[in-house]
């Protein structure tokens, strides 16, 4: 453990509508990396659970970006990582086979017969690696912003494109 | 069909639109050919990868082939929209610029805009329902439930067999707790396991034993490895991770591995405890579900996922079907939209090029022409348009030759007229030409001032003019030239004019055309009143010159013979003497006085040519007047001089006599008592200047002027008569003239023209 430390300023403001789902996020500064920890924060809805249980290939994937504002252009990103969580239901032997990916690298594996577990196995994530601390700034303000969406898409007709990715986001203060 | 391209010579300024250009790919059967083979083919591909949709995930479907149709789509649909627009907006500015044939294309592209919107939009409503209620129709209630069942009948029976293997692992876990698993006789435990595989229907069993590392699951050490005889060969690793998981705490370790069309193993794994319930070791038991059942087992569960799929899928795809008819219609409307423009173009563009050739034709620009490119019915008519164009070029061209051989005959003949214009307004010969009709066609300047006619009298009837009092003979002369058969013959006129008689010589000719019809008569004369003066003058001067010669001649014996009778009677009576005297005296006095008379008529006869020198007249009148002064106490003398009077060339001594001459002639009119005006005037325009000696006497009766000239006459009944005979010739001499008129109010006036 460094001696430096850390202290993170979690800043309570998520900025997503209050009536949408939205991913709740926590950043953490620990040992030299900021870590975030997110959770989409609701339950799989009927078609999503539809979807899984014809066996679809179903994806959860969130772009965690780790960003900074700026008043006169656009907030730069920092860094930013893309994690997948899958699951395919096999119908003959009634177990889920889980997996995840992190920028395209495959990660973790498992097969479960419980739908919660593939609940949280698709919706919540601790400590996700973001970036070094060294790339930060002591005092800046940055925040974390975290995109879901899910595959496949029920779209529609002529307009496929997704509508309603779900975002979370918290700020923090990163002082030294 | 035909396209055209204008040839026409470039032009400096643009009055009218210019021809269209050719464009490359709208120009070219061959590539829009190769356009449409190219969209067609691009289709059929689309079908084909549609048809073969099955190959791809559903997932995919949605993902990918979703959102390329939608892209396609909403590309088309935006290209349909600008085609409208843009035809739309090229038609509106097109009718505003009143250019040629705007409204046919527009027609013609709502034509088949609208002949094809309608079944398009019919066959796409009446094709979505289709397709709804087909793809509604996939999923109906029996289906459902067969699939549904097939695949809860196949899970329930590898679930069944999966709690079986399972409950055997943890019966057979249950019977070796007590089994030392280190130290084991594995053929003893070999022996105690066989049975198993005969009586409980399970095919294999593995026995792990825990290492010396108890937390380490891969210390675990296999003890003993029992299988039937027709059991394939599996992946052993698959077993020992599943009894690592047991042994790791997870409840339930089960797993299927699947051996293709071998069939499926089905894996259970049970903990070993000790007495005391220390996990001490795993057992593996697996069951074997042969390949034929598992392979339709599997079919079974693939289908009912399938149906699920499509199912959960159902929105997306019919979203696809539908985008692709969409896409279908869409290219219908574009193509046919597209096509009625291409074709209204390709119809009107040749019009619209003779069209504009043939403004150009009628804008004077003959060399226009137009390249055909093609041999149908308009590639005949652009010939035929070439061959009139290069007709009316050529007529233009003969033409304008027939136009400048005019204008230069026509100019000639200008220049000729004018010329005779000239010399008639130059000539002192009076013309006057009337027509057919009577009316007097030509009058020229010198009629005009003989006649005292003005010149707008051309276009008058002669008969009218020429029925004034003093032109009466000359209308005569004009009535009996009409008549071709009398030869002209000239004839001499007299006029009167201003008191004065004025002699014409006339000729009157009728004017014979070249089909020898009588077009006329023109009349020409010449004032020959200074001729006949000149000849009087002449003729006087010949007399005075014999009388002179005949008379002066005796004088001299007379006058001798009389001084011999003086001196012969000076001795003789005193009465005799004085009758003599007298007689003598008489015969002397009267020989002078003839001496004198023929002094004057010698001096008539035989005046000096004048010696000219530029004189200034003004000076010489004043000086000649100032003679005048203190002699006539009644008599006012008067000088007016025109200012800017320039030198005349004159004889200052003749021109002092005729001065002195007038003056002295104006006092004997006005009885010694009244005024007389000398003025000196110049007329710049016909350079001469005018000499007028005015009095206010009784003036002369017009019958007696002309005869004031005239050598022996005198109204003062004394003198010779020769003054103003004298005055007449000087200023003849001088080369100019002198007239006699009435003074106004009263009083007789003098003047006299002298050139300068």
């Amino acid at each position: 453990m460094k001696t430096r430390i850390a202290l993170l300023l979690l800043a309570a403001g998520v900025a997503v509508a209050a009536q949408a789902p939205q991913v709740l996020v926590t950043p953490i500064v620990r040992d030299g990396q900021v870590v975030v920890s997110f959770d989409l924060g609701v339950g799989l809805s009927p078609d999503l659970r539809d979807a899984i249980q014809s066996g679809l290939a179903t994806t959860f994937s969130y772009d965690v970006d780790l960003r900074r504002a700026t008043t006169t252009w656009f907030d730069r990103t920092i860094a930013s990582v893309t994690v997948t969580a899958s699951v395919r239901f096999d119908n003959l032997t009634r177990q889920y086979q889980l997996s995840r990916t992190v920028d395209g690298r495959a990660g973790a594996t498992r097969a479960t017969e419980d739908e919660d577990a593939v609940r949280r196995w698709l919706t919540e994530f601790e400590r996700v690696p973001l970036a070094a601390t060294s790339v930060l700034e002591a005092n800046g303000e940055y925040y974390v912003r975290v995109r879901a969406r899910t595959r496949p898409r029920n779209a529609w007709f002529l307009w496929p494109w997704d509508r309603g990715a779900i975002l979370g986001r918290a700020a923090f203060t990163f002082v030294q | 069909m035909a396209s055209f391209t204008s040839i026409a010579p470039p032009r400096s300024h643009e009055s009218l639109p210019p021809a269209p250009a050719r464009r490359k790919f709208r120009d070219s059967p061959r590539l829009i050919l190769i356009g449409i083979g190219a969209l067609t083919a691009l289709l059929v591909a689309m079908l084909a990868v549609s048809a073969r949709t099955t190959r791809f995930t559903p997932d995919l479907l949605t993902e990918f082939v979703l959102y390329a149709l939608s892209a396609t789509d909403l590309t088309m649909l935006a290209a349909l929209l600008f085609l409208l627009a843009r035809n739309i907006i090229k038609l509106v500015v097109e009718r505003r610029r009143a250019l040629p044939f705007a409204r046919f294309r527009g027609r013609l592209v709502a034509l088949l805009l609208g002949m094809t919107l309608v079944p398009a939009i019919l066959v796409l409503i009446v094709g979505s329902e289709l397709i709804r209620t087909n793809i509604d129709r996939w999923f109906n209630a029996p289906l459902d439930e067969v699939l549904s069942s097939a695949n809860q009948i196949a899970g329930d029976y590898y679930h069944e067999r999966q709690l079986l293997v399972g409950d055997h692992a943890g019966r057979i876990a249950s019977t070796l707790s007590s089994v030392e698993l280190a130290g084991a006789d594995t053929g003893a435990l070999r022996e105690r396991l066989a049975p198993e595989l005969l009586l409980h229907g399970v095919q294999r069993l593995a026995v792990y034993r825990v290492g010396p590392d108890t937390g380490s699951a891969s210390m675990l050490e296999p003890v003993v490895d029992v299988s039937a005889s027709e059991l394939p060969a599996g992946d052993r690793t698959a077993a020992e991770r599943l009894a690592a998981e047991a042994i790791g705490g997870l409840s339930d370790a089960r797993a299927i591995e699947t051996l293709g069309p071998s069939g499926d193993l089905l894996h259970a794994a049970a903990v070993i405890r000790s007495p005391d319930g220390r996990p001490i070791g795993a057992v593996v038991a697996t069951d074997y579900v042969a390949g034929e059942f598992a392979v339709r087992s599997r079919r079974m569960t693939q289908a009912f996922e399938g149906y699920n799929q499509l199912r959960v899928l159902q929105r997306p795809l019919t979203g696809t079907y539908l985008s692709f008819f969409l896409m279908v219609t869409l290219l219908i409307l574009i193509g046919a939209t597209w096509t009625g423009s291409y074709l209204a173009k390709r119809i009107t563009r040749p019009v619209v090029v003779l069209s504009a050739a043939a403004r150009e034709i009628g804008a004077g620009r003959l060399d226009q022409r137009i390249e055909p490119q093609s041999d149908d019915e308009f590639g005949a008519l652009v010939e035929a348009f070439n061959a009139m164009a290069g007709e009316l070029a050529a007529s233009r061209r003969k033409l304008e030759r027939s136009t400048l051989e005019i204008e230069r005959k026509h100019l000639e003949v200008e220049k000729r007229r004018r010329y005779v214009e000239t010399i008639l307004e130059r000539i002192a010969t009076g013309v006057v030409s009337v027509d057919t009709s009577g009316a007097i066609t030509t009058i020229n300047t010198a009629a005009s001032r003989l006649l005292s006619l003005p010149r707008s009298i051309v276009g008058h009837s002669a008969r009218a003019v020429f029925d004034r009092a003093d032109l009466r003979a000359l209308g005569a002369l004009i009535a009996g030239a009409d008549r071709p058969a009398l030869e002209p013959s000239l004839q001499e006129i007299a006029i009167p004019r201003e008191g004065q008689e004025l002699r014409l010589a006339v000729v009157a000719t009728a004017l014979i055309g070249d089909s020898g019809a009588t077009e006329g008569v023109v009349l020409v004369f010449d004032d020959v009143t200074p001729l006949i003066r000149a000849q009087k003058v002449a003729a006087w001067r010949e007399v005075a010159r014999r009388l002179a010669h005949e008379i002066k001649n005796p004088l001299t014996p007379i006058q001798l013979s009389a001084g011999r009778l003086r001196r012969h009677f000076q001795a003789a009576p005193a009465a005799d003497k004085t009758l003599v005297d007298e007689c003598t005296e008489t015969i002397v006095g009267e020989v002078e006085s003839l001496k004198g008379l023929v002094d004057e008529f010698s001096q008539f006869a035989r005046m000096p040519s004048p010696k000219t020198v530029p004189t200034d007249l003004g000076q010489l009148i004043s000086e000649t007047v100032a003679l005048y002064n203190g002699i006539f106490a009644d008599v006012r003398i008067e000088q007016r001089f025109a200012p800017g009077l320039p030198l005349v060339r004159l004889d200052a001594e003749q021109i002092r006599r005729v001065i002195i001459n007038l003056v002295d002639n104006a006092i004997e009119a006005i009885n010694r008592r009244g005024t007389i005006v000398l003025e000196a005037q110049l007329d710049a325009a016909n350079s001469i200047v005018r000499v007028i000696v005015a009095d206010d006497g009784p003036g002369i009766p017009p019958a007696e002027r002309e005869k004031l000239f005239l050598p022996y006459y005198s109204t003062k009944g004394r003198g010779s008569g020769l003054g103003l005979a004298i005055v007449r010739r000087i200023i003849a001499e001088h080369g100019g003239s002198i007239e006699v008129g009435d003074n106004l109010p009263h009083g007789t006036r003098f003047t006299i023209e002298l050139p300068c």
